[in-house]
């Protein structure tokens, strides 16, 4: 499977996808707004399914779903068919940070209604 | 064995989790008052069997490999059960149905229990995900839906404690989820497997600068959520906002499938057990700091959230000396800290149930009123200092020493200093709470209610059982230290059948 992946030039995705990641990791670490920082969240999240499917990618690959002619020809699908594997990752990855993002939104939500601001630094009544 | 035990042991609780609405407006709808609480209970007790149907063969040394679909590892994914898997699963099948029982009458004042039972579920099938998978994404994905389900869990009662509480865990805790998937992409790109067992055969060849950076992302992805210092700010809000039952239900369960994947990572699919020396060192200053920071608290809920951090440092200790001993120690102190540390933020629950508040300066002389509760805080605070006949003195002796023998007696001594912390400020805690004057508004304070005490005693019992016993806990603990230091049986365990 190893083999797959490294003939395929894609460095210049793997360095935008590091940059998402950092800026997302940036935006989530030093932003003052909550909403800010939740879109930071998700920007750094993007930035790992992008890395993560372009693992997979494969330059005028076919879908790795054997049909028609593909049957006769199995050594060929193999050399041609795109790592399904990062696909299903991301999905399933998607589908997870829909659910944080949401929880998250809604917790700004309650936080405005109880603290009136989004700057995280005020919302820190706990520690005395 | 029940057939297909594995599995079922996660969709249990999974399944239960969605039927929970269902029931609950049927229950309405047939005014029955009790019945979403006992099917939860029914739920959890049906997981604790299944869990405990596998201990005879895992304790005889096999490794259940279960094939979900049928398909061969490396290809599908597949439940790797060893005996490290299955103390972790029993553990959090027995502090998940004790937590349910006590959240019978703890909860009854809430509204919105439909939500509130959904969840606990929810994280019960997360957390037995996490202890039994044998794949990394499967790994990361039940690891997601614990932490998904803890974070809505804190914020539970929806006051502005519970609020920036749960706001702070999440964007904490999601950094560290999505540096775990950044790890595990990292090592899909590097072996092309997602299998733990292949993975650890895979990177055996690989340069040891390559696999760096995944495990780094993997010990600060799990570091945050066991807290280890100096990723533990979140904890303290956290434990301190929760309802007492989810707080022992974090304390217990949760903390410890946090050091399962971390072990199980680290020790098994990185076979790093050369940074078993920096765990060791960061188990000392946590261990150091929560004790330190737990003696300045005036609340009982926030002492006991940082002397949650202070055990997870002697865990730390244990597991990080690699040695035989040591490990052992370690994964004693692991299950006796799920118990003695449950079973305290139950009476913290008792308390604040029956007066409502669990701030230090406006309690006092509850003795006379909860002379049994007082009792269980009594052996609750002696196990978890380390005093014997209870189970802590059991597993801190053993680290002191694993300590001693592997050439560390430094270890050792801050580890017995910090212990006699430990001692100070539950007897601060004790003195402020049960002992001293009593306020006047506080005479008419009853007992906690039987339903309540039930699991809290049991829990005390199971302290003085491995304290008087401590072999049984030695025993108990064996094969998941076999299990862990033997990483390579593991492997051909799961990959023999292809």
């Amino acid at each position: 499977m190893c083999e797959i992946h490294r003939g395929v030039k894609l460095d210049f995705i793997y360095i935008i996808a590091m940059m998402l990641v950092a800026l997302g990791l940036y935006c989530l670490l030093l932003k003052r707004n909550l909403i800010k920082m939740v879109i930071g969240l998700a920007v750094l999240t993007d930035g790992i399914h992008l890395f993560l499917i372009s693992l997979g990618y494969r330059a005028g690959g076919v879908a790795a779903i054997v049909s028609g002619d593909w049957f006769s020809d199995l050594p060929g699908f193999a050399a041609r068919a795109v790592d399904p594997v990062p696909q299903a990752l991301v999905l399933t990855s998607i589908v997870i940070n829909i659910c944080i993002l949401a929880l998250a939104l809604s917790l700004a939500i309650y936080a405005y209604r109880h603290y009136g601001t989004l700057d995280p630094s005020k919302i820190r009544r706990l520690k005395e | 064995m029940i057939p297909h035990a594995p599995i079922l042991a996660i969709l249990i609780p999974l399944f239960a989790a969605f039927l929970m609405p269902v029931v609950g407006i049927f229950a309405r709808w047939k005014g029955l008052k009790r019945a979403r609480e006992w099917f939860a209970i029914a739920a959890v007790l049906v997981e604790f069997a299944i869990v405990v149907s596998m201990l005879p063969a895992v304790w005889g040394g096999q490794v259940l490999v279960y094939q979900l679909g049928g398909w061969q590892p490396p290809w599908g994914i597949n439940l790797a059960i060893d005996g490290l898997n299955l103390l972790v699963a029993l553990i959090v099948a027995g502090i998940g149905t004790l937590v349910m029982i006590y959240s019978f009458v703890y909860m009854e004042r809430d509204t919105g229990l439909d939500q509130y039972y959904t969840l606990f579920l929810l994280i019960l099938a997360g957390m037995m995900g996490v202890a039994l998978t044998g794949d990394i994404f499967n790994l990361y994905v039940f690891f997601e839906i614990m932490c998904i389900s803890s974070y809505a869990l804190v914020a539970f009662r929806r006051n502005w404690q519970s609020i920036e509480a749960s706001i702070k865990y999440m964007i904490v805790s999601s950094l560290g989820t999505s540096f775990i998937l950044l790890g595990v992409a990292l090592l899909y790109g590097l072996a092309g497997s997602l299998n733990i067992a292949d993975l650890a055969q895979k990177l055996g060849p690989v340069a040891s600068s390559a696999v760096i950076v995944p495990l780094a992302l993997f010990v600060t992805g799990f570091g945050i959520k066991i807290a280890m210092v100096p990723l533990h700010m979140w904890l303290p809000d956290a434990y301190q906002a929760a309802p007492s039952a989810v707080a022992a239900l974090f304390s217990g369960a949760t903390a410890t499938v946090g050091i399962y994947a971390m072990m199980r990572v680290v020790y098994t699919l990185f076979g790093a057990l050369a940074i078993g020396i920096m765990f060791a060192t960061l188990g000392l200053v946590t261990m150091v700091l929560g004790a330190f920071m737990a003696l300045v608290q005036r609340d009982l809920k926030r002492l006991l959230a940082y002397s949650c951090i202070s055990q997870i440092g002697y865990i730390l200790l244990g597991i990080g000396l690699g040695t035989t001993l040591g490990i052992q120690g370690g994964l004693f102190h692991l299950f006796n800290n799920a118990i003695y540390k449950t079973m305290l933020f139950m009476i913290v629950g008792a308390i604040i149930y029956r007066v409502g508040t669990s701030n230090m300066d406006e309690l006092g002389g509850l003795w006379k009123n909860m002379p049994v509760t007082g009792t269980l805080f009594v052996v609750g605070a002696l196990a978890i200092s380390g005093v014997p006949p209870f189970n802590g003195f059991a597993s801190k002796w053993t680290i002191y020493v694993a300590g001693i023998e592997a050439g560390q007696p430094v270890f050792t001594i801050i580890a017995l200093i910090t212990s006699a912390l430990t001692l100070a400020y539950f007897l601060k805690a004790l003195n402020s709470i049960f002992l001293g004057q009593r306020p006047a508004h506080l005479k008419d304070v009853k007992e906690t209610p039987r339903s309540m005490l039930l699991p809290i005693i049991l829990l005390a019992v199971l302290c003085v059982v491995f304290g008087v016993l401590p072999q049984l806990g030695i025993d108990l603990v064996r094969p998941a230290q076999e299990a862990l230091m033997n990483s390579s049986g593991y492997i051909s365990a799961v990959l023999g059948g292809a």
